[in-house]
């Protein structure tokens, strides 16, 4: 343990801590700066968190100084402050100011930091800038802008260490440095929007999320990425019904601060023109009520088929009809359904989010010959919550002679031959649970209100056990939460209902393996 | 002329063929080598040296066995590099003794490569130098065939390999860590300190980085002894000193003068005074980076460390440049920001958006469009800038304006009082000034 005096506070620090995060902990906000990224390798060129240390002659950058026993480190003195709006004067000479039309207007690191730490008349006239080519496209992703970067160079050290792809370089030197890629280079990697978000100006930015909204227009929520079994931390960022971009979130033992590109347009499926809307029995339209006297008309289920894209609560909701009313007739779906290519970063072969969850709940999966098996065997109603098999065409032949109730959201082959078709929430619409690959059990968050005739799962699934005569059905998240832990056993102990914004992995005694990221 | 007698790293300079080995070896060479191989511990070479009192030449003037001694014991991979990266406007000096004296750069090359264990040594010549590439790779062949490069050294037991390489041309690449990382194929630019070379350099391997003029001064503090180099220069600045003079002197070009020596007399019995017609304005001491003299400053000072120090500036790496009366100094200083601006490496910022700001400030000036505010917005940026980069280049770039504004303001307040355009007495600054 190194003990530091930093501004006046006597602090101490594990040996090896960066004095740059000494000194965010020390202020309560982190020293200005741009090229500084914990995730990164330190470059130390924006010469920003310049502080001053005891016994040293000149001002020094904390990003590049660790923390030594003793020291005395001043950050708010007439002298770092000046060299902090100077250097910062600097960043800002060639820089055109186009905030008007700048996507990062509102989360920009320069708009922040001149606001804290600039705030000085402009010394520079307009004509005199030195100016690069705008709007580039790099890549289907992303877009640059020449003339807003500062040359942090987080982006050429994210290709280069993080994707280890190494699309981007800094070309040509002093004020004729310009960031790109490669003549014939694409910055085309599966993750390559983290650069966007790393990039503190408004240089790399989201071709999807380009000119579309104000960010200070945006609300966030927390959530998970639904499209893997990796279930990478989320944030959505929406305003009124519409979601306009995912962000990743940070939890060290999952994602880190990264996520790929594909789970970013995840939010794209929520508004899909195919979205299932209203309520229809045998192919009309129909109201609520309606629909529910023809489910009753039907009888009780006979086999219940849930999906690894529900969540936890769905699940155990699913397996409580089917232990109660169908014999515990209940499945999860194909086993080889939703798989597709992994990486060794984050991306998983498995394009569920909750597969562990369904086992949790006691819903095997099973081959596509084994299901048809099963479908045949049934002589009642079948409810299927959300599963589409993958679109395995056999399985819908199968289903053609049978009576489906089916919950889900989009149109597919299931929805056009069911006999009923709840249409119910997606993943931004309600909250839930995923238990992602390493078990780790996280709480994603409604953002977006659902469809107008469309039902909340959890409570169309409760007014169907009603519906069937159940009895002790839940009446409301907790108590379904409550009953998560009740009807399974490996939950027995965990408190759905304080879950960490983190996840927590349930009697996680040994260590938690889950920093895949 | 009363200076041969301190002719001693310039001795062979004049003397025919002296590149070739064995001139060299006929005057005495590579005996210092012999003698290191044989008689002396790592330990007894480092302290010798040491105990001379060498300074790097390049210009920071870092005792040379200090440096070596930075060393760790206990690495396998170490190497050394010879920075034969002149580039400093005004300096002309290694080029001389790579020219001339190829052979006593390498033998104080092998003895340094030795004493702190390196596998490797690199001379990495700067690119615009390309016929010396040539010179100087002839010179390691024969060094080679001679048994004095390669394997088991003289039946040593000790190997080291020479690889002469040609930079691309980047001042910047002068700098050690630039130069590090030239040499490993990347872009030239320094790398942030801590970690230093002499800990985590080439590869990230132990590495000690010297200049040309500095390897070269070895051969003879062995043969002699470190007592014999002390006779020459001060206690602090010790030995002699290669100067290379420019401007408008009865006799420019390569001194070799003991450290210490008054300007005074440098500038008279040395070299004869100003050329017929000019008369003396200031000087720059050490290459461009340092600060000015004016003329009645340098006729006070002496030459070594300390005492222009004393004065204010640098002996840097001995690039003196004599500045006539008639020179306009504004005019002087946009050529040298165009020069710092051009050469900046860009990654950090108050130094890649500072030399271009003070070039394009000192260019409105002589367009006669500059107005008072411009001279403090100079010393603003300038404070921006200094003491803030990872390298000293950005200095380099401060020094010289500062100066320059400090004691010739008039001038510049005159060409913003004039609003006339300065009319420029060079081609090539009414070129660079577009």
């Amino acid at each position: 343990m190194a003990k530091v005096v930093i501004d006046g506070k006597e602090l101490e620090f594990p040996d090896g801590t960066l004095l740059f995060d000494a000194c965010k902990e020390a202020r309560g906000e982190p020293l200005p700066h741009f090229c500084y990224h914990p995730d990164l390798p330190i470059a130390g060129v924006c010469r920003l968190c310049q502080v001053e240390i005891e016994g040293m002659p000149k001002l020094t950058i904390a990003c590049n100084t660790h923390v030594r026993d003793g020291m005395v480190v001043h950050t708010r003195t007439e002298k770092v402050i000046k060299a902090h709006k100077q250097i910062l004067e600097l960043h800002l000479i060639n820089h055109p100011v186009d905030c008007p039309i700048c996507d990062q207007a509102g989360e920009c690191g320069l708009q922040d930091q001149y606001m804290n730490y600039g705030l000085y008349e402009t010394n520079v006239c307009k004509d005199d800038k030195v100016t690069n080519p705008k709007a580039v496209v790099i890549g289907p992703e992303v877009i640059l802008d020449k003339d807003r970067c500062v040359l942090c160079s987080r982006c050429v050290r994210f290709c280069r260490t993080v994707t280890k792809t190494g699309e981007m370089g800094i070309f040509n030197r002093g004020d004729k440095a310009e960031i790109g890629t490669a003549p014939g280079v694409e910055l085309n990697n599966p993750y390559s929007v983290n650069v966007v978000d790393i990039c503190p100006v408004g240089a790399l930015t989201s071709r999807d999320f380009r000119f579309k909204k104000r960010v200070w227009m945006l609300k966030s929520v927390d959530s998970i990425c639904p499209g893997c079994a990796t279930g990478c931390n989320i944030r959505l960022d929406f305003e009124a019904d519409s979601i306009f971009r995912i962000k990743p979130r940070y939890n060290e033992d999952v994602n880190g601060r990264w996520m790929c590109d594909s789970g970013r347009k995840e939010y794209k499926s929520v508004a899909a023109e195919d979205r299932l809307k209203v309520p229809t029995a045998n192919g009309s339209e129909v109201d609520w009520p309606t629909l529910f006297n023809e489910i009753r008309e039907f009888g009780k289920p006979g086999l219940v088929i849930t999906s690894p894209h529900n969540s936890l609560e769905e699940q155990v909701l699913g397996q409580f009809i089917a232990s109660e009313i169908c014999g515990g007739n209940i499945s999860s779906g194909l086993s080889d359904s939703f798989k597709g290519n992994a990486d060794d970063m984050l991306v998983d072969a498995d394009k569920t989010p909750n597969r562990t969850g369904a086992g949790l709940a006691g819903a095997k999966e099973y081959s596509a010959a084994e299901l048809i098996e099963k479908i045949k065997a049934v002589d009642a109603p079948i409810l299927i919550h959300s599963n589409d098999f993958d679109g395995n065409s056999e399985i819908s032949t199968t289903l053609d002679a049978k009576t489906v109730i089916y919950l889900g959201t989009h149109e597919n082959e299931i929805s056009k031959q069911a006999a009923i078709v709840a249409p119910v929430s997606c993943w931004a619409e309600k909250d839930g649970s995923f238990v992602n690959k390493h078990n780790r059990v996280q709480l994603f968050k409604r953002a977006v209100a659902r469809p107008v005739a469309a039902s909340e799962d959890w409570r169309l699934l409760a007014d169907l056990m009603r519906l069937w005569g159940l009895s002790d059905v839940p009446e409301s998240m907790p108590a379904v939460r409550r009953l998560v832990s009740v009807r399974v056993s490996e939950l027995s102990n965990f408190d759905m209902n304080a879950i960490a914004i983190n996840g927590e992995i349930p009697g996680a005694a040994e260590p938690d393996d889950g920093g895949e990221g | 002329m009363t200076n041969n007698q301190y002719k001693i790293l310039s001795r062979r300079f004049d003397r025919n063929d002296a590149h070739n080995i064995s001139v060299y070896e006929a005057d005495g060479g590579y005996v210092g080598l012999k003698k290191v191989l044989s008689h002396m511990s790592r330990e007894q070479v480092i302290a010798e040296v040491k105990e001379s009192g060498l300074r790097g030449r390049g210009g920071a003037g870092f005792p040379a066995g200090v440096k070596w001694g930075f060393v760790p014991e206990d690495v396998e991979d170490i190497y050394f590099m010879v920075n034969a990266d002149e580039s400093e406007p005004g300096t002309f000096k290694d080029r001389f003794l790579l020219d001339y004296d190829p052979h006593m750069v390498i033998e104080g090359s092998i003895i340094s490569s030795w004493a702190v264990r390196a596998k490797l040594c690199v001379i990495y010549i700067r690119g615009e130098f390309g016929w010396l590439v040539d010179r100087v790779q002839a010179a390691v062949d024969q060094a080679y065939a001679a048994g004095y490069l390669g394997e088991n050294i003289q039946g040593s037991g000790y190997t080291l390999n020479m690889i002469v390489h040609k930079g691309a041309g980047a001042y910047i690449c002068g700098e050690e860590t630039g130069l590090i990382n030239s040499v490993e194929g990347r872009k030239g630019q320094p790398r942030l300190k801590p970690p230093f070379p002499a800990v985590c350099g080439f590869l990230d391997k132990p590495t000690i980085v010297n200049n040309v003029e500095t390897v070269a001064s070895v051969p003879d503090i062995i043969i002699d002894g470190a007592s014999e180099y002390r006779k020459h220069g001060t206690e602090k600045s010790a030995g002699t000193k290669l100067f290379s003079v420019s401007g408008p002197v009865k006799n420019p070009g390569i001194h070799e003068i003991p450290l210490g020596l008054p300007f005074n007399e440098f500038f008279h019995e040395w070299l004869g005074g100003m050329a017929d017609g000019e008369e003396l304005k200031a000087v720059i001491m050490g290459g461009s980076s340092v600060p000015v003299l004016t003329a009645e400053e340098a006729m006070e000072t002496n030459l070594d460390y300390e005492s222009l120090a004393e004065a204010g500036t640098m002996l840097g790496s001995g690039g003196m440049i004599i500045i006539p009366e008639r020179c306009d100094m504004v005019e002087l200083i946009q050529v040298l920001m165009h020069f710092y601006w051009d050469e900046s490496c860009g990654q950090c910022t108050p130094c890649r958006e500072g030399t271009g700001w003070l070039h394009r400030i000192v260019k409105k000036l002589r367009k006669g469009e500059g107005t008072l505010e411009d001279l403090d917005l100079i010393e603003n940026v300038c404070e921006g800038m200094a003491g803030l980069t990872i390298c000293p280049l950005s200095d380099a770039a401060v020094m010289p304006i500062i100066s320059f504004l400090e004691k010739y303001r008039p001038e510049f307040e005159a060409l913003i009082q004039n609003e006339k355009e300065s009319i420029s007495s060079s081609r090539w600054a009414r070129e660079i000034r577009s």
